[in-house]
């Protein structure tokens, strides 16, 4: 949105330099190699000029004047000295009143060594207070919610986490509160700092005000090991960095990457570290024998899982071999699995979605695909997509930022209330199953929708599309991508579950893909060359495998940081499939509900054990890298998956990490040049593969076309939440806490027909599965709809069906 | 946003009426803490509460704006609270012994309410009214020029006679001293507890009178 930058010349402590009209003074200085000392101002957040720390001296007509360089916009002619004996004198004395109240328990505080307040009094502090006067005290750290932690003694009120709160993250949960010499930061009694974004105040506030529980006194800075690295928890691929003592990681902090996170995380990517280091990581390979599991030598178990794999293969040919998974690894680990199910057992059954995202090939020919900084240029924003708040929040914030500071018309569509419906200029809700309606409505414009068409029409458009919950189709998706890539200047940003599933799609880990998305039918060029043939019919995917299992076609199945038992929309369907295999092998970091059914279970290595690259959702190819060793005997996936290969006597030659690597820029056309050197160097922020950006023709299924089967009783509408009972969460402590437990939300009129209110017990029958909980109302529902939370702690497996039943009462 | 349990329909009403006069929702803010006060007698966490629902803000937010202003009672106070200025007026021309006075009377210091729940003295900062010092408001209605002694009659009467309603001019003929300024119309908004009975926007007097 940026207007071409008009230039003014300042005289910069006596040099003269150029700088963009209407700049900040601190901000100038600090492109220019002047650092001028700070607390409350930050770079992602509007300037409040409150802690005075930034004073400088600026020439004005009538003489020189301190003014706060946090708050001066640059102006022609300006003469200023940043640190001049005057300029000195003020940062200094400003310094000194911030220490009045501030204890100095700098030993105790998790802050020391990073301290921002530390490190500016070292350089610009009086070096003795003249407050000889008993100190302002506090009860020392109250909990402000489950992760973080405040002292308000050590607090010298900058505002940065308030207004971090408010700005960013759109939950002013935190505040200002009392006066004068009695003001703190502080929640509302009983309303706790319950965001989804709170461990970022703990990042940014500039004293060891605000701590963060899971970190608390586990390390020192100047103790910890660092290494930069990218989430692995959301689709956007976070920039992070991750720290680590003898072999532990002890936390991860945003990095400011301007084109994506722009140094925010969740909390789940930033507190999630929990799980890498629990007890409960697989450490020996098992093999399951008279019904119970027993440690076994990676020789034994690996001769075990090819001999068997071997086996099926010849009694019932290679399509009798099935595989899920790899969205969780690296692109490596995704390469190796889908060069072992192509090469070593010859099969396209492999699927790196878990029936919940969308379908591959429409993903490859969409054509127009946005990147996430399109959202910065956006005039207009559709959203139809999962609650981006619950499953990408980093989106989430991109697209607030966008709509509120940017001034983008935001039109959401879903059908039950999301995180970004109060910043929506238009929202519009549907029943589960009567989307089609909708899209045709919104594309005819008809009455509601004619001013959402309209700003439709105002380019340039970024529609973020995905399956809004897990029971709907994704042909819908597809529909609204065909409505939405006609329109002018429109890009199209497509969303799919699980960190890396861009990736493993980019490595072919789908039923009719091959590494660099090229067609298993009919593929040739290099990848031919090296891995020669390949199967040419469509494989399974992974809704298939499991119904080919239960119906016999399938007979292995091979999970790889899968847990379908859990994660499947339909769990128990999953369960039956996996109970029906004649073998199955989990390659996992911990014994999954899926993995504690399989045959053999193989320890891998996770996030921060292993070397590798991620792409995230705009086709950012970006590095992790490793901190700490495995537990156990613990084994990268692609390693494993090369040894069976070699057992079964047809290998797939992967050496190392970064031989693949080098392998993949060979054979997937788009990751030519994108080399672990490139990311590591000169490509930090990531390099954008050219991956889908050709347009292909959808087939057309949009408006008025074929009708889901509309259901008579109450659609059920089932999504996702940032917490609930995947394996990473599950073993993360602090976390797993947060899951929000299973509710049915029910629209007012809904629970009135019910007659139940909110927190009453209803019994609720999806399929097969039947539990109790409480109601939940929810104002943006539409009627005859039933909103389930997906895979909450206690509640078994789920049975996603297109309707549900809802009775009062029950007991829990 | 939780459903907050709501005002009597009167309130609720007034809220919305007040919410009108502005573009922006939260700019009701404010008044809306009157309203909560003269529902609970002062600002509960469930008025505060209430008030966020009502213009869309965090009760944390709500709670930042209250905490701030003197005028806004967290805690309740007792039905008169007698506010003795102590600015430098007032304090020069025996404001200190006007409040001396009061808190003898109530039998209780500054910032606390007597044990029946009449008299809650409190020492204020300056109050506008620096030409008729020593001054005192009660309920936010203001008599000047008192001495220790008709303070001592101020408190004495309100034990006693505790009116419904309290009248500035009312309390002046029978309490005050020399007055700043004749203001030539008689002040009409009489106070009915310890809230503001003036109308910036229409709020509570207009209730009390309907």
């Amino acid at each position: 949105m940026s207007e071409p930058a008009e230039f003014v010349t300042i005289k910069l402590n006596g040099e003269e330099i150029q700088a963009p009209a209407g700049e900040m003074l601190i901000k100038v200085a600090e492109d220019n190699g002047t650092y001028i000392p700070r607390f409350c101002w930050h770079p992602r957040m509007k300037p409040v000029g409150l802690c005075r720390m930034c004073l400088v001296e600026v020439e004005t007509p009538r003489g020189t004047a301190l003014v706060p360089s946090c708050v001066q916009p640059v102006a022609d002619g300006m003469a200023v000295e940043t640190g001049s004996p005057v300029a000195l004198k003020a940062q200094e004395g400003v310094l000194e009143f911030l220490l009045v109240n501030h204890p100095l328990d700098c030993p105790i505080c998790d802050r020391g060594g990073e301290c921002p307040l530390q490190d500016q009094v070292m350089s610009y502090g009086p070096g003795e207070s003249r407050f000889v006067e008993e100190k302002r005290h506090y009860e020392k750290p109250v909990p402000i919610s489950d992760l973080v932690l405040l002292d308000r003694e050590r607090c010298i009120l900058c505002a940065r986490c308030t207004r971090f709160s408010d700005e960013i993250a759109g939950d002013p949960l935190i505040e200002f509160q009392n006066r004068g010499n009695g003001t703190e930061i502080f929640t509302f009694p009983d309303e706790p700092f319950a965001s989804y974004f709170s461990g970022n105040t703990v990042q940014i506030c500039p004293v060891g005000a605000l701590t963060a529980a899971p970190y608390r006194f586990r390390a020192r800075p100047w103790d910890l090991l660092t290494i930069e690295s990218t989430s692995p928890f959301h689709t956007e691929g976070s920039r992070i960095t991750v720290h680590a003592s003898q072999n532990q990681v002890l936390r991860f902090l945003g990095v400011d990457n301007g084109l994506t996170n722009q140094g925010w995380l969740s909390d789940k990517e930033r507190f999630g570290f929990e799980f890498i280091g629990s007890p409960d990581r697989l450490k020996m390979p098992m093999i399951r024998e008279d019904g119970e599991f027993r440690e076994a030598s990676w020789g034994e178990a690996i001769g075990l899982v090819a001999a068997r794999l071997k086996e099926i293969v010849e009694r019932s040919g290679p399509d009798a071999v099935g595989a899920i998974g790899g969205a969780q690894g690296t692109n490596e680990d995704a390469y190796a699995l889908s060069k072992f199910m192509r090469v070593a057992v010859g099969t396209n059954n492999l699927d790196a979605q878990l029936d919940d995202g969308l379908n591959p090939d429409f993903l490859v020919g969409v054509g127009s695909r946005a990147r996430i900084q399109d959202l910065e240029s956006a005039k207009t924003i559709l959203v139809w997509s999962a609650d981006l708040k619950e499953e990408n929040p980093i989106l989430y914030l991109r697209v607030r930022r966008a709509a509120r500071e940017l001034d983008a018309t935001l039109i959401v569509v879903h059908p039950a209330r999301t995180g970004l419906d109060d910043l929506a200029d238009h929202k519009f809700g549907y029943r589960p199953g009567d989307g089609a309606d909708l899209l045709a409505d919104l594309a005819a414009g008809t009455q509601d929708y004619a001013p959402a068409l309209d700003a439709l029409q105002d380019g340039p458009v970024v529609v973020i599309l995905g399956r809004t919950g897990l029971s709907e189709d994704g042909g819908l998706a597809e529909a609204v991508a065909s409505f939405a890539r006609d329109l002018p200047a429109a890009s199209i940003m497509p969303i799919v579950r699980r960190a890396n599933t861009f990736g493993a799609l980019d490595m072919g880990v789908a039923p009719s893909l091959l590494p660099g998305r090229i067609p298993a039918r009919g593929a040739s060029g290099a990848i031919i060359e090296l891995w020669g043939k390949v199967p040419a019919t469509r494989g399974l995917d992974t809704a298939g495998m499991l119904a080919g299992l239960v119906g016999g076609e399938l007979e292995a199945l091979i999970m790889v940081g899968a847990d379908p038992v859990r994660d499947v929309p339909s769990g128990s369907k999953a369960a039956d499939a996996l109970r029906a295999a004649d073998f199955s092998v989990a390659i996992d970091l911990f014994m999954t509900d899926s993995a504690a059914m399989a045959d053999v279970v193989l320890p891998a290595e996770g996030f921060t054990e292993k070397e590798g690259t991620v792409t995230n959702l705009e086709g950012r190819v970006q590095k992790v890298n490793r901190i700490v060793p495995g537990p156990g005997q613990a084994r990268p996936d692609w390693s494993v998956l090369d040894g069976i290969a070699e057992s079964m006597g047809s290998p797939i030659g992967l050496p190392s990490s970064e031989a693949i690597a080098k392998e993949i820029s060979t054979v997937a056309t788009a990751y030519e040049g994108v080399s672990w050197d490139l990311l590591e160097g000169e490509a930090r922020e990531g390099a954008v593969v050219p991956i889908g950006d050709v347009r292909q023709p959808l087939e057309y299924i949009a408006v008025n076309a074929e009708q889901p089967a509309r259901t008579k009783g109450l659609a059920l509408h089932l999504a996702r939440t940032l917490y609930d009972d995947g394996s990473a969460i599950r073993h993360s402590l602090s976390l797993a806490k947060l899951a929000p437990g299973m509710t049915a939300g029910l629209s007012p009129d809904q629970a009135v027909d019910l007659g139940v209110e909110a927190g009453d017990l209803v019994t609720v029958s999806i399929g097969s599965v039947t539990f109790a909980c409480p109601v939940r109302i929810d104002r943006a529902l539409a009627d005859k709809t039933v909103a389930i939370p997906f895979n909450q702690p206690g509640i078994e497996t789920l049975d996603a069906a297109a309707s549900v039943l809802v009775k009062a009462g029950g007991s829990s | 946003m939780t459903d907050t349990a709501r005002w009597s329909e009167e309130s609720e009403a007034l809220a919305e009426s007040v919410m009108a006069k502005y573009p922006q929702k939260r700019s009701a803010l404010m008044p809306l803490l009157y309203i909560a006060m003269r529902e609970d007698g002062y600002l509960s966490e469930a008025g505060m509460r209430r008030v966020a629902d009502l213009v869309d803000l965090e009760p944390a937010q709500v709670s930042s704006v209250a905490s701030f202003y003197t005028m806004y009672k967290l805690e309740p106070v007792g039905k008169y609270l007698v506010s003795v200025c102590t600015s430098i007026s007032c304090w020069l021309l025996g404001g200190d012994e006007v409040l001396e006075a009061v808190e003898a009377s109530a039998g209780v210091p500054s910032g606390e309410t007597d044990e029946s729940g009449v008299i809650s003295p409190e020492h204020v900062e300056c109050i506008g009214a620096c030409g008729g010092a020593p001054a005192v408001q009660v309920n936010y209605e203001l008599i000047e020029g008192l001495t220790p002694k008709k303070a001592t009659e101020l408190v004495e009467w309100l034990n006693a006679a505790q009116p419904a309603t309290l009248n500035g001019d009312e309390m002046q003929a029978l309490f005050g001293g020399e007055r700043s300024f004749d203001w030539a119309i008689n002040e009409t908004n009489d106070a009915t507890g310890p809230y503001p009975a003036f109308q910036p926007h229409g709020t509570i007097a207009a209730l009390d009178r309907s």
